[in-house]
């Protein structure tokens, strides 16, 4: 494999979009038009090999792609890595994740759906990361496409200044090419994979429509430049000029270059990375900023050199059946087998035995990697999310977005063989993934597996059983509730001990008040000393506020974690004998026992954001299903017989959901959830909580 | 500030007052303002005022998504919260929240029919409107006849139906001339005009009243929200 010395030639994209628009069979295209694989596999392989990029076993299975797999091929003098993204919303930190190392994506939409809540969400994502897209309208064979009205959507649901580059020649059964509105061409694919493109002339009773079209192209791309702009007046418009325009707006964000195909039939898809590689950006024509810790966290940009100290940042980690991988991308300096690396966040030293470039499954070493490169190492124990260098530089990449877990389910092994790989596994998922959490429930001494919602634990159940052999049983879904206080009180505890020996004492007086939106500083819990005049020695003051923080994770209302408070302390009195760290913090617990019932506590519940999408005739349906789960429908939008409904719907009301949408609109409605706020729970579910809670411990502790 | 006291003190009151009770049930109203005068700050104006005494609101909005529209509502309720020291407002909030349906439609694909079948579902599912706001129906274009379904509709529901209309500049002198036709279907017309630091309303049509009264409202453009003045 030659090495890539060129960066301007490289190219790190996602292929990003809503499940089932066709992303891993447009990838297994690419794949194969640009030699890296010798046969085209389908996704839910009718001929048992299923896609090339999804790689594990699972993804096989449910036609889905879950886990990120990196890949690279060479089209043309360019180098592409492709991060193939899941589309399902309960993977989305894997779509974020991918984001945060991409210069640019291709925005996969179908042709015949369109824009659908899922492209939304990632949409907002890549928005978020300031990823430069073009766009791909998929399908153009299937009954119902139709790439005007897609393109439509783009800019009125997703607010892009889309601009097609193509017209389609034909839809549905009758597509057989495109035509290129920079070339004023027509492309036809043909041999048996679509191997040849071939151009011809525009078919005749096209040439207006065409013509029309690339007017409407010239008017949108030349707003991007001024050349471009005088060339259109005095008739001397080039390729060039129309290319550089597209991919200056491209690059700025303010235009979506929309390209059109049909992965399944081999159709388009050697145009579209002749446009990956005309107008995505290269590692250099992105500015990635890092935060500098020999500088207290300042922000510090890391440059596209590689003669610079080297900094990589460990996006995903994988078991493969060749042990664990470490993905990196590098993003100044250069990475070489034998070097030895620095983890800025333990500062543990690590040797690069192998460095390899991943192919889905497959791997191939190499020697060295550079600026923008995605390359994998073995063996490295690190967390997802941590920053290597060449140790010149001590920094780290900027944080990733990490959401909170919203869902916990306990499991317990069916035997021994499961308890022992259940460690083992859950080790491995919760380093490669951030948003999945495992703990120990210490009253119950279960194990309790947190994430993103019901699928997203699901699949995590569904691994451990095939990959590790660790069968486990599911408890009942459990909602991360939340507590707080809703009332300003005073409080004054004294822990007074005195049984033979050394005594302990501590008093501890002030108020308790709940924070408020407006208030700054932390949502969750804030302390504050006003003590004068010593009535708390100083050195006592950390473990009142320690004795106060052990009372947090366990609210005594339904033994949920209570967040929202603000705790003054402005008073107390200590003894000089008796009184020590341990008396202070036991006087703050007995403080907030006592004061905890008298400040109204609350339940709050998380509260997801819920687009529905569906055809028309089921909003009604539609929007029965959000009212049954006490939901709150913010609005609808309607269009081209499809309806979008938005609304806010309790976490705990959600389960089983897509069952029942699928069952009140025979499987035509689909939708996506991400967390919004916590809200308190109405009285009746607060009520009915409390009761459960107390019938699991009827001698509450004092 | 209790709820009952800051809707007392609403300056929708001395709107009512200056157009002889106000808009009155089943009535259609226009308000015409040139563009970024407050338009869709008058209709939330008028929404949460409805919806802060109990009634329920759809809020059909062309061109626009649910998204924009909630931030208006969201922002509109914030400041009035803080200006009136609103009681519990994270409580009143959630209550008013459920009481409001927003709809978007892209213009091409608005009609009547299409707000008939919009009604029949909010209807269905509990939240039958006693306020319909439309923000820029220009764009999908109302004739006479669908000036008067809509308000069939509205008598039907029993319900106060408020648009806007968009005019060329800042000084209003009737209505904008593809809309002239629709001067008799109206029963209120307002002008929205800025005025120093704050923008006016202006009675151009008071059902059939020949006396037109000055209204003294305006709309704080820092706030969003609709004042005394």
């Amino acid at each position: 494999m030659q090495q890539q010395n060129d960066i301007s030639k490289l190219r790190n994209i996602g292929i990003s979009a809503h499940i089932d628009s066709g992303k891993t069979t447009l990838t297994e295209r690419i794949l194969y038009y640009t030699g890296r694989i010798h046969a085209i596999h389908e996704v839910r392989g009718k001929d048992e090999v299923g896609a090339t990029m999804d790689s594990m076993e699972l993804e096989r299975e449910r036609g889905i792609t879950i886990a990120s797999a990196a890949t690279h091929c060479v089209w043309g003098e360019n180098h592409i890595n492709i991060i193939d993204t899941p589309g399902h919303v309960d993977f989305t930190i894997e779509v974020e994740r991918a984001l945060r190392v991409l210069d640019g994506a291709v925005l996969i939409l179908c042709g015949v759906a369109g824009v659908q809540s899922q492209s939304m969400t990632v949409d907002r994502q890549m928005k978020r990361y300031r990823v430069p897209r073009i766009a791909f309208i998929n399908k153009l064979d299937r009954s119902g496409a139709d790439p005007v009205k897609v393109t439509t959507q783009l800019r009125e649901k997703l607010g892009h200044n889309a601009v097609m580059m193509q017209l389609p020649i034909g839809l549905e059964a009758e597509h057989e090419g495109l035509v290129d509105l920079v070339t004023m061409k027509a492309i036809y694919f043909e041999g048996e994979s679509g191997d040849e493109p071939v151009e011809r002339e525009i078919p005749a009773d096209m040439q207006d429509a065409a013509a029309t079209a690339r007017e409407t192209m010239l008017d949108a791309v030349s707003m991007f430049s001024d050349e471009l702009m005088e060339a259109i007046l005095e008739e001397n418009v080039t390729e060039e000029m129309i290319h550089d325009a597209t991919r200056a707006g491209t690059l700025s964000m303010d235009l979506t270059p929309v390209f059109l195909g049909s992965a399944y039939k081999n159709k388009g898809v050697q145009p579209l990375l002749d446009a990956v590689t005309r107008y995505l950006p290269a590692p250099t024509d992105v500015k990635n900023m890092a935060v500098d810790l020999a500088n207290d966290e300042a922000e510090l940009e890391v440059v596209s050199d590689p003669e610079k100290p080297m900094v990589a940042l460990a996006f995903k980690l994988e078991d493969t059946r060749y042990g664990q991988l470490t993905y990196l991308r590098v993003y100044q300096g250069t990475l070489g087998k034998g070097d030895t690396i620095f983890n800025s966040r333990t500062n543990k030293k690590v040797k690069v035995g192998r460095l390899i470039r991943m192919h889905a499954d497959e791997m191939e070493d190499i020697e060295r990697s550079t600026v923008g490169d995605i390359v994998a190492l073995f063996g490295v124990d690190c967390a997802s999310g941590d920053t290597f260098t060449d140790g010149k530089m001590d920094v780290a990449m900027t944080s990733m977005h990490v959401p909170e877990a919203v869902i916990s389910l306990s499991i317990t092994p069916k035997d021994q063989k499961a308890a022992d790989n259940m460690g083992k596994a859950l080790g491995r998922f919760v380093r490669e993934d951030p948003t999945f959490r495992a703990a120990v429930d210490p009253e119950s001494n279960e194990t309790v597996i947190s994430g993103m919602g019901e699928l997203h634990l699901e699949v995590y159940v569904e691994r451990m059983k095939r990959e590790y052999a660790c069968e486990v049983e599911t408890g009942q879904p459990q909602v991360a509730y939340r507590e707080t206080v809703t009332r300003k009180v005073d409080f004054n505890y004294t822990h007074k001990k005195q049984s033979g020996g050394s005594g302990q004492y501590g008093r501890v007086a002030g108020f308790v008040e709940p924070i408020l939106e407006s208030d700054e500083g932390s949502k969750d819990f804030q302390f504050v000393s006003a003590i004068r005049g010593g009535s708390i020695p100083t050195e006592y003051i950390p473990a009142v506020e320690k004795g106060f923080r052990e009372c947090l994770p366990k609210g005594r209302l339904i033994g949920f974690p209570v967040q929202g408070l603000k705790i003054t302390i402005d008073d107390g009195q200590s003894h000089s004998v008796d009184s020590s760290e341990m008396a202070f913090s036991a006087a703050a617990r007995g403080a907030f026992r006592k004061f905890y019932p008298e400040a109204k506590p609350q339940i709050l519940e998380p509260i997801m954001k819920l687009e529905v999408e569906g055809p028309g005739e089921f909003q009604g349906a539609i929007l029965k299903t959000i009212m049954q789960r006490r939901g709150q429908v913010i609005g609808s939008t309607e269009e081209d017989g499809f309806s979008r409904v938005e609304s806010e719907v309790p976490l705990s009301e959600m389960f089983g959901y897509a069952t029942d949408l699928r069952s009140m609109t025979q499987g035509k409605a689909e939708f996506s959830m991400e967390f919004s706020k916590y809200s308190p729970a109405p009285a009746e579910v607060q009520k009915e909580l409390k009761e459960k809670y107390k019938s699991k411990i009827p001698d509450e502790e004092e | 500030m209790y709820r009952k006291f800051v809707n007392a003190r609403s300056p929708m009151r001395l709107l009512e007052n200056g157009l002889h009770g106000g808009l009155g049930l089943g009535n259609v109203g226009a308000l015409i303002a040139g563009h970024g005068v407050g338009k869709t700050p008058f209709l939330v104006g008028v929404g949460m005022d409805e919806l802060l005494r109990g009634g329920t609101v759809l809020h059909v909005a062309i061109d626009q998504t649910v998204g924009h529209v909630k931030d208006f509502y969201d922002t509109v309720f914030a400041a009035l919260a803080t200006n009136t020291h609103l009681d519990d407002p994270q409580r009143t909030q959630g209550e008013i929240d459920h009481r409001r349906r927003i709809r978007t439609y892209p213009a091409r694909t608005f009609n009547v029919d299409r707000l008939s079948e919009a009604i029949q579902l909010e209807t269905e599912t509990g939240a039958r409107p006693t306020l319909i706001l439309m923000d820029g129906l220009e764009a999908a274009g109302v004739d006479p006849e669908a000036l008067k379904a809509i308000r069939e509709l509205s008598i039907g529901l029993a319900a106060e139906t408020w648009f806007t209309i968009e005019a060329e500049g800042e000084r209003i002198e009737g209505l904008p001339a593809p809309w002239a036709a629709l001067w008799e279907h109206l029963h209120v017309i307002l002008a929205l005009e800025p005025e120093g630091e704050v923008v006016h309303f202006r009675a151009l049509k008071d059902h059939d009243n020949p006396d037109l009264q000055e209204l003294r409202v305006g709309l704080d453009p820092r706030t969003l929200l609709l004042i005394r003045s």
